[in-house]
């Protein structure tokens, strides 16, 4: 038998290791979800057609734009935000964003820190070129991407 | 930036999803949404009702069957970028995907969600039709088969139609013998295609579509009866694409000028040829 | 990827504790853990959200607007009209003389739509998608009229008018000369015309756009804007008029803001609207501005034709005079134009020495968004135009581009040098730092890289984009489009105090978006009160509550390290001089006598007599009995004002920015003759802002203005179709560049110190647009042996390339060599 459609739904989320059941119209996108609902406003919005990635969050291990995700699709899924990248102590990637100055109006960090740090999950040392295939879906208008390239090769290295 | 009201349903299996599609007239099938949640934001599409076909696990795998490399339609670019069987079979469908917009899209963008879109930019369904692919749908009364060419219909517009649903994409596996090509212009590093060409040669036949020249992708039939069974050299092609430009009609844009398209056509045809006899020698 | 090399030119005129450290960002941490405060982050109880429907027309008459139906729908608050608006509000102050001040500008459209994108009717409800959905009941009718989107025939009579009681669409024309050019003309050898270049339309696109939560406090009047515009002084110069308030009652709160680049200064017209909702409505309006919107309806750079241009030229390479004719595209409405008809002038000759010019300036109205500063604001137009010319005359007349440049260029030794108009260039040593760029990217290899180019296939190409950075203006200069207007000189606030329990404390005036003024300010404080910088707190972002502020506040315009700064300076210093009088007054001894170092405030003669911090704060705050005369405050507020005077209208001459910052960038590009795509393959800048407070926060503008400046060199555009729509409305179609799309990149800096500022800094940031100037001609040396094409367009994208080598005559056309 067929589900029936609905408009509105109950969500069950794990946000950064924090579970919560919330009602969520189906037409609401998982950004806006994650900055409203859940107050969680490190996740950023820069644009309307999914092409500047500053929404970029974990969605189950993996980096997604949460703009072009609803918040339904995210229903027994984990999200990582930015807010769930460290605790008190900076990790030495954000650590090495700072030495490197690789932010200057911080507004694309959050997205650019989440798929730096899906990066080094699963490649502890990439190359520069590594770096720059995966950050590729964040644009930042600031620093040119050089110092944030030399970011996370450094923080990849070890030499935060 | 913000979709219109919209009723949502996450089936668990194939046939309730096409039972959701066939029983709500305005459902969309509901891939990775990279293109269709950007498309509703825009408000420039708002189906009634998304079934959403996440859960659907039948259609992820790639497997190669015989000599058929199998995709399952919500197999995601990522995946086919890491997909060993991709790999071995025909390797072209990996470096292609590898280079669609970024990490983020790939993650969830899905080859059946990809073609479906039929965007004259989209990298796939030029491709697809050069490699020679075929499209499974289902639907209540059953399942077909339908070529590459017969897929794409016309403007954003497959043989997928209401109560349809894409299961699989099914492509030849790369024999000796076998060399494929794509080249293009795109805005920018892995950005959208100006213009493109996708080749395929297997034991001398060529297979050679255009994409972003007209609605549905291009088969240059007077190249490859020009190439069919011919020594391929730089000269030879160049010769045997002369005048492409001219017989097409390609849409101007902020992008390309038509001159510059139909130019950009011919050049790309060029390439991806070369590029696919010089794999077809080894 | 990058490396960096320093070369200091003369001693730097201050002692170097923090200033001159890459002192690591304070801004930092709460930036890298997502606890920024962005405009959007902030809520309200009750508030509600604001969407702006705007005109699907590039110029109509709106004939009728319906908004019931949109009311009818459950959670909507309220709406607003241009009719409501023309009715509480007063059109918007104009900074043009007739005709341009004849202009009728409110915060929404009023009985006409004049470009695509023009907010008609603001919509509020209980959520964001609620007040989506509500305006598309609203019903307005249009009855669309001719649209002109070419400045040229925005001239011509018959074109339509987008304002009528301007009686035309021109805003502003001016005749600039200076020298006797007709002199210099007559006796030049050679003459090179260019009938035609285009410096096109674009921006800086912050990745945060526009946006504000507003509130208004009915017992007190008051309205509270949470925004991320960054001039409030001039926001605040524009609202209260309108809303027939004092600027007491418009309180600007800003805290991080997502970049600017200029394209947050002229949201007055949105901020307007959303104050009038918040009253009329009782409660919290937030707005944030889609990106779609952003595009189609905020702050384009200016757009500037320069026409029947000719360069008059000596043999022996000494370029003597120019004469040109700026047509200038405002777009819909004056914002902050005129003022790019006078801002330009800051760099008339450029980096040359040229002593005769004549510029022939008009800005007109045309259908497509207003125009308003852009990250080198008229200047980079300017400085385009004159690298184009020298790379134009180097071309035609056979000169080598680096030997005409360090020919031409004003000379080290003629420093300071006061240009054909007036201005100052402060200091600097041109034609040095053009060998230090052309050593950095390897010019002596560019031949062989051009073989080795040519047997790939590719037509390489090597060129120069030299520019100017002017910085903090002299808001005088505004006169001379205007006798009228009561503008001139400068200002920056801040405050320091020493707090309860010893804290510093320190308040600017300025709206950072991502320049690091919390640590540089702290750096500057930290070596004035010689104490740890990390005991210093710069308050983020700015408050008018704060009191400290005036009417030129903001950041913007190349300005913070001499405005900002200097203000910082003045502020700490006098807190440090109350410091140390009121350690004298406990210790009964003179002023003189007292130090502060390590953080205490000790007698010279002996360290041990040392108060801490907190114990001088607490004197006056709460212990303050038993001193015969007042303790000091521990509170300074200083305006820092540059020494300018009103330039002489007259002649259009005068002073009219402090400071010179100046960068020259070289590049090599590689161009595929079959297609046109071309690729950067090295980039090298150096740049020269004085003394640098914090190096690494100067490179990183240095970084971000070369990556914007090849954004618009190879992919950015707001390009318009005959209809007035926009063509690139958003990240799909204007592309901006993405890691991939790089260059390698070498950096250098040279501090030449400015004689005009308390520390020997120059504003900096804006950069002046030299990647654009370098890509026009690296392609046009690509080129060279493929048609001799002359590159005529600041925005040079693949097809534009590909013309260029199909059809070279299209270009060779404009341009024409007269010799003796």
């Amino acid at each position: 038998m067929a589900t029936t459609p609905v408009s509105e739904k109950v969500v069950r989320v794990s946000v950064n290791g924090t579970t919560y059941e919330y009602e969520v119209p189906t037409r609401r996108l998982l950004v806006h979800f994650l900055r409203d609902d859940l107050a969680l406003t490190g996740t950023h919005i820069g644009c309307d057609t999914g092409s500047c990635g500053a929404c970029t969050v974990h969605l189950n291990g993996v980096p997604v734009k949460s703009c072009a995700v609803l918040a339904v699709q995210a229903d027994g899924a984990a999200v990582t935000t930015v807010e769930g990248l460290g605790d008190e102590e900076l990790t030495p990637l954000q650590q090495s964003f700072s030495d490197h100055h690789a932010l200057q109006c911080g507004y694309c960090t959050p997205g650019m820190l989440m798929s730096a740090a899906a990066l080094l999950d699963e490649n502890p040392s990439p190359s520069e070129e590594d770096v720059k295939v995966a950050l590729q879906g964040n644009i930042c208008r600031c620093t040119g991407y050089w110092n944030i390239v030399e970011a996370v090769v450094a923080a990849g290295k070890g030499v935060a | 930036m913000l979709l219109r009201e919209v009723s949502y349903a996450r089936p668990s299996t194939v046939e309730e999803a096409v039972s959701l599609l066939t029983e709500h007239d305005g459902a969309r099938a509901l891939a990775g949404g990279q293109t269709l949640v950007n498309v509703m934001k825009q408000r420039a599409a708002s189906p009634d009702v998304l079934v959403d076909l996440a859960d659907l696990d039948d259609l992820r795998p790639i497997t190669v069957s015989g000599t058929t490399l199998e995709i399952g339609a919500m197999a995601t670019l990522a995946s086919i970028t890491r997909s060993s069987e991709v790999e071995v079979s025909r390797p072209i469908l990996a470096a292609t995907a590898a280079t669609v917009a970024d990490v983020q899209v790939r993650n969830r963008g899905t080859l059946g969600g990809n073609i479906c879109v039929n965007d004259p930019t989209n990298h796939f369904p030029p491709l697809l039709v050069a490699l020679g692919a075929s499209m499974t749908i289902r639907s209540a009364s059953g399942e077909r088969v339908v070529t590459a060419e017969e897929f794409f219909v016309g403007v954003f517009e497959t043989a997928v139609g209401e109560g349809d649903l894409l299961t699989r994409i099914s492509i030849p596996a790369a024999g000796k013998g076998t060399g494929d090509g794509m080249a293009g212009v795109t805005l920018g590093a892995h950005g959208t295609y100006v213009a493109n060409a996708a080749a395929s040669v297997v034991d001398g036949t060529w297979r050679i579509a255009l994409g972003c020249v007209g609605a549905v992708p291009h088969r240059a039939t007077a190249v490859e009866s020009a190439l069919d069974g011919t020594d391929v050299d730089e000269a030879a092609v160049r010769s045997a694409v002369e005048g492409l430009g001219d017989t097409l009609d390609p849409p101007a844009d902020v992008h390309a000028s038509a001159e510059y398209r139909r130019s950009l056509a011919e050049t790309s045809t060029v390439r991806a040829v070369l590029q696919a006899a010089e794999k077809a020698r080894g | 990827m990058t490396t960096t090399e320093t070369e200091t030119t003369t001693t730097p005129t201050i002692q170097k504790g923090y200033v001159g450290q890459n002192v690591p960002r304070k801004e930092d941490r709460r930036l890298v853990q997502g606890q920024g405060t962005f405009f959007d982050d902030v809520k309200r109880h009750g508030m509600g959200y604001v969407h702006f429907l705007r005109s699907p027309y590039a110029h109509a008459r709106i004939a009728s607007i319906d908004v019931s139906a949109a009311l009818e729908l459950p959670g909507v608050y309220g709406t607003l009209t241009g009719d409501e608006v023309a009715i509480l509000t007063d059109p918007f102050f104009q900074i043009a003389a007739e005709p341009g001040a004849n202009v009728r500008d409110y915060a929404l459209a009023v009985g006409k739509v004049r470009y695509l994108g023009e907010a008609v009717v603001a919509v509020v409800a209980e959520t964001r998608e609620l007040a989506r959905d509500a305006s598309e009941l609203v019903m307005v009718d249009y009855e669309p009229l001719d649209v002109v989107v070419d400045a040229r025939k925005a001239l011509e009579h018959d074109a339509p008018v987008l304002h009528e009681e301007c009686g035309g669409n021109v805003s502003y024309s001016g005749v600039w000369e200076w020298g006797d050019v007709d002199k210099a003309f007559a006796e030049a050898d050679h003459v090179v015309k260019i009938s035609e270049l285009h410096f096109d339309r674009f921006n800086s696109t912050p990745l945060e756009t526009n946006g504000a939560l507003v509130e208004y406090n009915r017992g007190t009047g008051q309205w509270t804007l949470i925004c991320n515009n960054q001039f409030p002084g001039f926001a605040a110069i524009m609202m209260a008029p309108a809303l027939r308030v004092g600027t007491n009652k418009l309180r600007m709160i800003t805290q991080d803001i997502g970049g600017a680049f200029g394209n947050k200064i002229t949201t007055h017209p949105q901020l307007v609207a959303l104050c009038l909702l918040a009253r009329k409505l009782g409660r919290a309006v937030q707005w944030t501005e889609w990106r779609t919107d952003f595009h189609q309806s905020m702050s384009h750079g200016n757009e500037r034709w320069f026409l029947d241009t000719e360069v008059a030229v000596m043999a022996d390479g000494t370029m003597t005079a120019f004469r040109t004719k700026a047509l200038d595209d405002a777009g819909a409405y004056l914002r902050y134009e005129p003022l790019g008809g006078v801002i330009w002038s800051q760099v008339a000759p450029g980096m040359y020495g040229w002593r005769n010019l004549r510029l022939d300036f008009t800005q007109v109205m045309t259908n497509k968004a207003p125009c308003s500063p852009n990250r080198g604001y008229s200047r980079m137009q300017q400085l385009w135009f004159t690298e184009r010319i020298v790379d134009v005359v180097a071309h035609e007349l056979g000169f080598d581009r680096v030997e005409l440049r360090k020919k031409n260029y004003v000379q080290p030794e003629q420093m300071p040098y006061e240009t054909p108009n007036g201005c100052v260039y402060d200091s600097g040593d041109y034609p040095r730092a053009l060998d230090v760029v052309l050593d950095l990217i390897g010019y002596d290899t560019v031949e062989e890289r051009r073989k080795d180019a040519a047997s790939r296939g590719k037509l390489l190409g090597f060129g120069i984009g030299s520019t100017l950075d002017s910085g903090t203006n002299n808001f005088g200069q505004s006169q001379l489009l205007n006798p009228e207007l009561q503008f001139s000189g400068n200002n920056e606030v801040a405050t320091a105090k020493l707090d309860f329990f010893g804290e510093i404390v320190v308040t600017l005036g300025t709206v950072p978006q991502g320049q690091g003024h919390e640590t540089t300010a702290s750096q500057i404080a930290a070596d004035i009160l010689g104490c740890d910088v990390d005991i210093i707190e710069v308050r983020a972002g700015h408050d008018d509550y704060w009191n400290s502020h005036a009417g030129f506040s903001g950041t913007y315009a190349s300005q913070f390290a001499v405005t900002g700064l200097g203000a910082v300076k003045g502020a700490v210093e006098d807190l440090a001089h109350q410091m140390r009088t009121l350690a004298s007054m406990v210790f009964q001894c003179s002023v003189d006598d007292i130090e502060l170092a390590e953080g205490f405030a000790r007698m010279k003669e002996n360290h041990e007599a040392a108060l801490p911090f907190m114990a001088l704060g607490a004197i006056p705050n709460m212990n303050n009995a038993g001193f015969p005369i007042d303790p000091p405050p521990m509170n300074a507020r200083f305006v820092f004002r540059p020494q300018f005077d009103v330039p002489d209208k007259e002649k259009k001459f005068g002073n009219l920015t402090l400071t010179y910052s100046m960068q020259i960038h070289a590049c090599i590009v590689e161009v595929d003759p079959e297609t046109g795509v071309y690729e950067i393959v090295d980039y090298a800048a150096v740049d020269d802002c004085g003394v640098r407070v914090n190096p690494k926060i100067v490179e990183g503008q240095v970084m971000g203005a070369t990556a914007q400046a090849i954004g618009a060199a190879m992919f950015e555009v707001f390009a318009y179709d005959d209809d007035g729509n926009l063509l690139t409305p958003n990240f799909y179609d204007y592309h901006v560049p993405h890691t991939l799309d790089m260059p390698p990149l070498k950096t250098a800096a040279i501090e030449s110190p400015s004689p005009f500022t308390s520390l020997g800094t120059k504003g900096m940031g804006e950069g002046g647009g030299g990647g654009i100037h370098c890509v026009s001609a690296a392609l046009q040396d690509a080129l060279m042996t493929s048609g001799r094409a002359i590159v005529t367009s600041s925005h040079n994208p693949y097809h534009r390339v590909w013309e260029m080598i199909r059809h070279p005559e299209r270009s060779r056309e404009k341009v024409e060599v007269v010799s003796k």
